[in-house]
């Protein structure tokens, strides 16, 4: 049953990060937090017994968050 | 490697996290077969010392790798992977059927493991050095047209 409720937890958190990435005005806030769903991913792949899908999503947010931050030095941090 | 990073906390930063990086992407490499893990993996965990130098130390960075480099050893990584496969094809089998490697090891699976380990460093070193490409591809300054120097 407690497996049911983390589980549930999880992907309320989901929800919410990805709405704050939407409707971030600041470009760099919005990197940061898209990491912050690529760990609740990771902790969502582990739940469900695929750590392979997690290790490779743990590597690979790591890597588009540099490549989102470098990539912030051609354009504005700010949208209008 | 000797000098100041730009800050306190960089530095330590640096130097603290990318060695067990690098010794970790290996551990990957290496029990790919038994256990979570493999060619992919332990290239982008490998590609991650010389992202983090760049990222820090800008186009000054030692601890690099130049973008024409990469894309030859990127080859190079693809290459490793299909010389597997001509090995297989030159001692009578298909490509990439293990059992027919030249060099003959007594348990088969052995044998399948040492051909699979070949893959994964090819695979491993190809995307490596594609990722380091994808990021001096990023932060490459172009001119007015768009076009890179």
């Amino acid at each position: 049953m407690q497996i049911y409720i983390i589980e549930a937890v999880l992907l309320i958190f989901l929800i919410l990060i990805t709405c704050a990435v939407i409707f971030c005005k600041d470009i760099l806030s919005a990197a940061i937090i898209y990491s912050a769903f690529s760990f609740c991913a990771v902790l969502l792949y582990l739940m469900m017994g695929a750590p392979d899908v997690a290790f490779t999503e743990a590597v690979i947010g790591t890597i588009s968050t540099i490549f989102f931050v470098a990539s912030l030095k051609k354009i504005d941090r700010w949208c209008k | 490697m000797r000098g100041p990073f730009g800050g306190l906390i960089l530095n330590i930063a640096f130097r603290m996290l990318v060695p067990f990086t690098i010794v970790y992407g290996i551990y990957v490499l290496c029990l790919g077969e038994f256990s979570p893990g493999g060619g992919f993996q332990a290239g982008a965990l490998l590609s991650v010392g010389v992202l983090l130098a760049r990222m820090i130390l800008g186009e000054n960075a030692r601890f690099n790798v130049l973008g024409k480099t990469s894309v030859v050893l990127a080859g190079v990584g693809t290459f490793l992977y299909t010389l597997t496969g001509w090995l297989t094809i030159f001692g009578g089998g298909r490509f990439l059927e293990y059992d027919f490697m030249p060099i003959r090891m007594e348990p088969a699976h052995e044998m399948h493991a040492m051909a699979i380990f070949m893959i994964e460093i090819g695979v491993a070193v190809c995307v490596m050095m594609t990722i380091i490409n994808l990021m001096d591809a990023i932060i490459k300054r172009g001119d007015e047209d768009g076009s890179s120097k």
